[in-house]
């Protein structure tokens, strides 16, 4: 990178908060997705007005510039045009309000998401988006990416826990859209913001709800035999009037590689688990509960469990939060792919990617939100050999083409990034993309912020289509 | 542009929708008028093609067209200086795709919601929208509208629930965001943008919803409370308890004397709405306490809900010469504005109600009988508002007397209003929808 750029944010940012060596610059090549490029400098600004100047240097100086939070991103959308500048997140990573009476809290994008609910705990509330890299990643990231979780099946996804921001535009100017209220009239910026994947500018603070937490919890594990039953069951339960909190779905395979590494006490033999939990009110957990339960078993499921105590409970989920980790294990590299079916398809759609696997001949484990129909097939393979590689891209685009025959979508959490672009056309119609482009570039009209993200460009791409994510590095995100 | 101009346009126009779904004779177009503008011309689609070879010769020929849908709440926003073209959507009528398993479902923008919501409850669904008047309020209206009903406690708004929308853009163009299913975060979110936009940015023409399973009972509890501190308190007990209720509407002394079934007479009101079996009603019933003076079940309870519903449209009915304001706020900031509404407000009278567990309130101010519409009155009750306002509180004016209606700021809102002209441009560049009325 030209040396005079790095001088100039150094004296933005201070001495000690940029990077630029070529030893350190490698830590920042990648996401948790499979491709790397290296940029020219990191730097890690600690004030609003900061961004903004550094924006306005990239400009003047026409570097490409791209936001990043924990770089737990799944589909490369933190990752730098080659020799572009990072805008690390790690030192704005203030809480700057909790105020209770208003259910809100203002933080700064680098505040890790897990934090902000261990922080107000104590005052019995949390933040409700609930990734199951919570523990890494940061508030900033969710809001570009408009994460969801297992929890946001019942509570939405961070869209709907966002009321207000506060922006860095591509030109430098900080502007603000929404603030603590609910809702606000006038075109919903902050709606249009989240979600954007940091194409349209950089969030510098983000207004969220707090909810209270609920008074009961009732986690279920129940047992099928193939995972079709688990897979009809889906549909069976909301078919019986139940929205449970969160229902998550684990195949036989990835249930049997999760117990090896963690024994949260899933059943070795099964064919596939549905983790199922129900939250609120104590009467009407109860309840639903044992609706649940009951549906369960009128779909074959061969036993239902229920967590008795909290560390039960834990354990239950911790066999969920950390499979990434336990994959690491057995496979040198895996692709997780983010499709979303209409919930009845979810059958269909497990015995398609069954084809899939068995037709590149590649093991394929499932494990994922099920309750709104978003699959996490995860594809393993190892990248030393690139004709895994390979087959594992073609995998993955089968089965999207796939979601996307059957009425769903590419994505139903990570963001399209880098690595789905190419098939937002099969998606969307030319004169779709066409004015969501108009707006990217009406608010970025260099392409300079997040260059080539999102939309397709017609344009070859410079990215080395590098090595995939390192598992080790998953392992310790989670 | 002139009528004879449009007349011009108007074999194009037949071209495209076919002559019986082109209206141009004047003597019928009066009841169609757009805040006393009689429009040139009302042109009926069939499909979004047709919307957008319509939008596509409006725009090349800068005719002003307005988007209009069951035409229950024209009433908003500055006089247009001409329409040329009025677009109604009712034969957008398609259904886009249903699956009761799936709880989704996605209709034209002619939809009427009280037809999308008989629809859906023949499977035991719910659609929470709750707009005034749901036989003539159409969906595509409602989205435009960012409309928000009792609903908006327990259920969210409507950017929580629309999970898809198709729409033409003033230049022309289809154009779609989101899906079908309920979590997609594919391309930039067009839902948000189009919701709320009173037709300036595009114009509807299908939305797809998230649905609800339908609650098996409800039951509402009243609360009776003598003034606007007390009812605000007993607001903030409900928030911090662990009950979950569907509604929670406040109803002000004023705003019973308007509404059908409220007693003309008597102290502020709280109607909670829960939903659950008995055991889950009694657990309610424990927590309110003493606080509950009466319970509404059955066509009682939903005669009130639809009363509460339909307060704007009641208003506009029974006091034509009102001012209807509609408030987000942040939650902590409901209380003292409800308490400064008697300051601001002293020559005139005034009623509210609101989802005010939400943040959400609809004030309507009038004048006492007998005495003629001093417009100053009005502008300094707005003005006294925004005064007392927080910067990120937020107002819509919805109605109000011809007299006010020049002076008046329609939104304000805490949103960068740049952004917003830099959305506006690229949706609609040559300002062909619903020029001049709201923002812009
Ligand atoms: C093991 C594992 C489990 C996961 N589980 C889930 C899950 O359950 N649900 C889910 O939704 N995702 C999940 N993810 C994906 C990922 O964690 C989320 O997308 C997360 O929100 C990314 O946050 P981050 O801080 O790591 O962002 P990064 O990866 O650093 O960045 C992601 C995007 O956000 C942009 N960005 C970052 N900060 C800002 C800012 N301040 N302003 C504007 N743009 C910004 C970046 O430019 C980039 O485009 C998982 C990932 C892993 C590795
Ligand atoms: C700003 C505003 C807020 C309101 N808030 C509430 C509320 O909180 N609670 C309540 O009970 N009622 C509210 N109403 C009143 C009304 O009950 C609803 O808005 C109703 O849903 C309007 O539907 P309609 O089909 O009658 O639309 P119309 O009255 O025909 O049109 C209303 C507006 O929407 C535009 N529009 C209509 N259809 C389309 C379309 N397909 N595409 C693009 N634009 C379109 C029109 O140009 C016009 O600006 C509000 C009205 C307004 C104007």
């Amino acid at each position: 990178m030209n040396p005079a750029v790095v001088e100039q944010l150094r004296k933005i940012a201070g001495r000690d908060a940029v990077l630029d060596r070529p030893e350190d610059l490698m830590l920042y090549e990648y996401d948790a997705g499979i491709r790397k490029s290296t940029p020219g400098a990191v730097v890690f600004p600690q004030t609003t007005n900061q961004v903004s100047q550094i924006m306005r240097l990239a400009s003047s100086a026409q570097v490409p510039v791209v936001a990043r939070g924990a770089g737990t991103g799944l589909s490369g959308g933190a990752i730098s045009r080659e020799g572009g500048i990072v805008v690390a997140f790690s030192r704005m990573n203030r809480i700057l309000e909790i105020d209770v009476e208003n259910q809100r809290a203002v933080v700064q994008p680098g505040v890790v998401n897990l934090q902000l609910s261990e922080h107000v705990s104590h005052l019995g509330l949390y933040f409700a988006p609930d990734p199951s890299s919570q523990k890494a990643c940061t508030i900033g990231g969710n809001v570009a990416e408009n994460s969801g979780g297992p929890h946001t099946l019942m509570y939405g996804v961070t869209v709907n826990h966002v009321t207000g921001v506060e922006v860095v535009m591509p030109s430098g100017e900080v502007v603000h859209f929404g603030g603590k209220a609910a809702e606000s009239y006038g075109y919903d910026m902050t709606g249009f913001f989240v979600g954007s994947e940091g194409t349209i500018g950089i969030t510098t603070a983000i207004t969220v709800k707090l909810l209270r937490k609920p008074e009961k919890v009732a986690t279920l594990l129940a047992i099928f035999e193939t995972v079709d039953d688990a897979g009809q069951t889906v549909s069976a339960i909301t078919a019986a009037g139940i929205t449970p909190a969160a229902l998550e779905m684990l195949d036989g395979w990835t249930l049997r590689t999760i117990e090896a590494y963690c024994h949260a006490g899933y059943p070795l033999d099964a064919g596939a688990v549905l983790l199922i939990e129900l939250d609120g009110l104590r009467e009407s957990v109860e309840e639903h509960a044992e609706a649940v339960q009951a549906v369960c078993l009128q779909q074959k499921a061969r036993e239902v469990r229920r967590a008795k105590t909290e560390e039960e409970r834990a354990l239950l989920w911790k066999g969920r939060k950390t499979a990434f980790g336990a994959l690491g294990r057995v496979s040198p590299s895996y692709y997780t792919q983010d499709g979303v079916v209409p919930r009845s398809k979810i059958p269909a759609t497990l015995a398609h990617i069954g084809e899939v696997s068995k037709k590149y001949d590649l093991i394929i484990g499932n494990i994922f939100h099920a309750g709104d129909g978003n699959l996490h097939p995860l594809i393993l393979f190892d990248i030393r050999f690139p004709d895994q590689l390979e087959r594992a891209l073609a995998a993955s685009k089968d089965i999207l083409e796939y979601c996307i025959a059957v009425g769903g979508s590419i994505t139903g959490e990570h963001g399209v990034g880098m690595e789905k672009r190419d098939l937002m056309p099969v998606l969307f119609t030319q004169e779709d993309l066409d004015v969501m482009a108009g707006l990217r570039n009406a608010f970025n009209s260099e392409n300079l912020l997040n260059p080539d993200k999102l939309l397709p460009t017609p344009r070859m791409c410079r990215e080395i289509f590098g090595a995939a994510r390192n598992p080790v590095l998953v392992q310790e995100g989670m | 542009m002139s009528t004879a101009t449009t007349t011009r346009f108007g074999a194009e126009l037949r071209a495209i929708c076919g002559a019986a779904n082109v209206v141009d004779d004047p003597a019928l177009l009066r009841g169609r008028q757009v805040l006393g503008v009689v429009p040139s011309t009302v042109v009926t689609p069939a499909s979004a093609d047709e919307a957008a070879a319509v939008l596509r010769v409006a725009n090349e020929n800068g005719l002003s067209v307005v988007p209009a849908g069951g035409f229950t709440a024209q009433n908003m926003g500055r006089k247009p200086a001409q329409v040329d073209v009025l677009l109604s959507t009712s034969r957008l009528r398609e259904l886009e795709h249903y699956d009761a398993a799936d709880l989704t479902i996605g209709v034209g923008a002619g939809w009427t919601v009280a037809d999308l919501a008989a629809k859906v409850a023949a499977d035991n669904l719910f659609f929470p929208g709750d707009p005034a008047l749901p036989e003539r309020a159409t969906v595509g209206g409602l989205l435009a509208t960012g409309f928000c009903g009792p609903h908006r406690q327990g259920y969210g708004g409507l950017r929580d629930y629309c999970i898809g929308i198709r729409f033409v853009t003033g230049d022309g163009h289809k154009a779609k965001g989101g899906g079908r299913v309920v979590k997609n975060v594919a391309g930039y979110d067009m839902m948000k943008l189009l919701i709320g936009s009173y037709g300036t940015l595009g114009v509807i023409t299908s939305a797809s919803f998230k649905l609800f399973p339908a609650p098996r009972q409800t039951r509402t509890f009243i609360a009776e409370f003598p003034g606007a501190a007390e009812a605000f308190q007993f607001r903030n007990q409900v928030l911090r308890s662990p009950l979950d209720p569907i509604c929670l509407e406040l109803v002000s002394p004023g705003a019973r004397q308007l509404l059908h079934g409220f007693g003309s007479d008597g102290p502020w009101l709280v109607l909670l709405r829960a939903a659950g079996s008995d055991p889950v009603l009694a657990r309610y019933r424990a927590e309110l306490g003493s606080a509950v003076a009466r319970e509404l079940e059955g066509i009682n309870e939903r005669e009130a809900w639809r009363a509460l519903s339909n307060f704007s449209h009641t208003v506009e009915e029974r006091c034509p010469q009102s001012l209807l304001l509609s408030l987000q706020l942040p939650l902590r900031e409901v209380g003292p504005i409800l308490q400064q509404l008697a300051t601001v407000s002293a020559s005139l009278k005034h009623a509210v109600i609101g989802r005010f567990g939400a943040g959400h309130l609809l004030v309507a101010l009038w004048q006492p009988s007998g005495s003629t519409v001093q417009a100053k009155a009005f502008a300094d009750a707005i003005a006294g508002l925004r005064h007392r306002l927080p910067i990120d509180a937020s107002i819509a004016v919805l109605s109000c007397p011809p007299e006010v209606r020049a002076d008046i700021a329609w939104i304000a809102t805490p949103t960068h209003v740049e952004s917003m002209r830099v959305v506006k441009k690229v949706l609609d560049p040559n300002d062909t929808l619903n020029h001049g009325r709201f923002l812009f």
